[in-house]
């Protein structure tokens, strides 16, 4: 039995194939590319399955930001904090922990006890604490994004907690001079102190960390000193739709 | 008929024995249209912010109702009522206290209960004939909780809401024994009632009485109300006296002791998750760690303030719960 898991983020979009409770394939696709190049428009959003050269599956889930962005045709589209706790519940094998998901556009904290959500909280819709500033920052720094990711140790102090105001002030710290490396970690760690409110109401010992900005290692080092054990998943970007696959796959050997 | 107000169930029957007409102080707050209203006298007269809503909600209650006289249970209830009714005595008005005992024995309840019976000079014989005529309207109620997890044809809310009742039969037993007769014949002919998800409420009663209805929404119902279900004491009849149906008693004692009994229940009744409630700044909250690791069963833990309905974080998190727990009701994980 194969089942097809699809994240519609903000970004990108996730696609992941299971086959017997093992991801075989994984790829992922810009947004845009996705609903131009490998959707059709029938009264419902349909996916070219041909087009994403994945084969034939038995059962499809879908998930994301947005009801109507999600709703795909022949597919189950389930809320996007439940496939990202299935899939962390897959990927670590867990079933009490505190998952953090910080993607493009939104972040997402949840507290998992016995598997299931006991609490929830999102971020407001604002880009300040999500991937896409990062994204923003490091253009501004003219540097790859992974390398501004790396540098954690004596950030610049940025205050400012909007995500245009953050580039004025950063501006203001190159024209003082400041090295590159502490203009890296001052990013990161405005971003890890943005993060910080939201994940105080989440106090636990287990922290589970999942989206794209999971790469992020300075974040990893600042969130170290806040819980006991933190874990990273080995595909964070693809755990909202492994997620999908799980619940679609788990749904099937239920129904039988 | 002179009225007493009491500040959580107490042996009601030593009340009416000494001729007094029993209000609950917490159903008055919880029901009126504006409870916000008793709140905020009680701040405006020193109660702090950081204080549990009922605590200025019975305090309320006493000086906007005029009720002259109270009793307040001083141990095994919350322990801010001591100082609640040191504010109460300084506004004149009369007070009693009663203190289920720390030490779980019978023979430190009846010491108890026979004390509180000196205190208003009322005899044995006469509590226990009052127990007797009580008992009609506890099997009564018992019945309707059959009616709620047996035959599913009582609501979750009903269940509730005359449980809770039971703390003080509504200020007239008689009159609460007719209306449960009556209310049990409509409900005895409906169809039962189908929801994918049983679930029970754990705690004190909410101030958000709108969980019943809410949870409704995702094929779920409450076939138990636990403390609720304590109030009306549902074992009571099974008593040879007073002391014993005190002794059987269980919030107001040690967890462990309460924790069998739910234990028993969650079996019973087949319950698939449990839903904690607690009341913001109360000792309680704390409870529930050990809850969630003695029990093994899912269980959310929501906390009440002063708004008597679900705010919407609240409403989320019931709703995330309760998908995830049709998932596993369904055997996805």
């Amino acid at each position: 039995m194969r089942a097809l898991g699809i994240d519609l983020g903000s970004r990108e979009v996730k696609v992941v194939v299971m086959e017997d409770n093992q991801v075989i394939e994984k790829l992922k696709v810009s947004t845009l590319s996705f609903y131009k190049d490998y959707c059709n428009f029938e009264g419902k959003i349909v996916v070219d399955e041909s087009k994403l050269n994945l084969g034939e599956t038995d059962i499809k889930v879908s998930t994301g930001y947005g009801r109507n962005n999600t709703d795909l045709k022949s597919f189950e589209a389930i809320n996007e904090i439940k496939a990202h706790v299935y899939g962390a519940i897959y990927q670590t094998g867990l079933k009490d922990f505190i998952l953090i998901d910080v993607g493009g556009q939104d972040v997402k904290v949840m507290k998992v006890e016995k598997g299931l959500i006991t609490d929830l909280e999102l971020n407001d819709k604002c880009a300040a604490s999500c991937g896409r500033y990062l994204e923003n920052m490091a253009n501004l720094l003219e540097i790859p994004l992974n390398e501004m990711a790396k540098h954690y140790q004596n950030p610049v102090e940025l205050n400012s907690t909007c995500a245009v105001f953050s580039e004025s002030e950063l501006i203001g710290q190159i024209a003082e001079g400041a090295e590159m490396e502490r203009l890296c970690a001052g990013v990161n760690y405005s971003m890890y102190k943005r993060l910080q409110p939201l994940l105080t109401k989440f106090r636990g010992r287990r922290l589970v960390l999942s989206g794209g900005v999971a790469h992020n290692q300075a974040l990893q080092e600042y969130l170290k000193g806040d819980y006991d054990e933190l874990l990273l998943l080995d595909d964070p970007q693809l755990n909202g739709a492994i997620g999908c696959c799980y619940y679609g796959m788990r749904a099937v050997i239920s129904d039988k | 008929m002179k009225k007493i107000g009491i500040t959580t169930t107490v042996p009601i029957e030593v009340l009416l024995a000494a001729g007094y007409q029993v209000i609950d102080l917490n159903n008055i707050f919880v029901t009126a249209e504006d409870c916000s209203e008793y709140i905020d006298l009680a701040e405006r007269d020193g109660f702090p912010k950081s204080c549990c809503a009922w605590i200025k909600g019975i305090y309320g209650v006493c000086l906007k109702e005029g009720i002259s006289e109270i009793v307040g249970v001083i141990e095994g209830d919350c322990s801010n009522t001591r100082a609640l009714l040191e504010v109460l005595e300084l506004k004149g008005i009369k007070v009693y206290s009663f203190a289920y005992p720390h030490r779980h024995q019978l023979r430190d309840v009846k010491e108890a209960i026979d004390d509180f019976r000196s205190l208003f000079s009322v005899d044995k014989e006469v509590v226990e004939e009052i127990r007797d005529n009580l008992n009609k309207a506890r099997s009564l109620v018992k019945k309707l909780d059959e009616l709620t997890y047996l035959e599913n044809k009582a609501t979750g809310f009903e269940n509730h809401l005359y449980q809770v009742s039971s703390s003080d039969f509504n200020g007239d037993f008689r009159k609460f024994t007719e209306e449960l007769e009556s209310v049990i014949a409509e409900i005895e002919k409906r169809k039962p009632i189908a929801k994918k998800l049983r679930l029970g409420f754990i705690g004190v009663p909410p101030m958000t009485a709108d969980i019943y209805q809410y949870v409704e929404n995702f094929d779920a119902c409450f076939v138990y109300n636990e403390v609720q279900r304590e109030f009306a004491f549902p074992r009571a009849i099974n008593h040879n006296n007073i002391y014993q149906q005190y002794y059987d008693y269980t919030y107001v004692y040690d967890l462990d002791f309460r924790l069998e009994y739910i234990q028993e229940e969650l079996e019973h009744r087949k319950l698939d998750g449990l839903i904690h409630y607690t009341q913001a700044f109360c000792y309680r909250e704390i409870e529930d760690v050990v809850i969630k690791q003695k029990l093994d069963i899912p269980i959310l833990n929501i906390s009440g303030d002063k708004l008597n309905r679900l705010d919407s974080r609240t409403k989320l998190r019931i709703e995330a719960f309760l998908d995830m727990l049709g998932d596993l009701k369904e055997g996805r994980f």
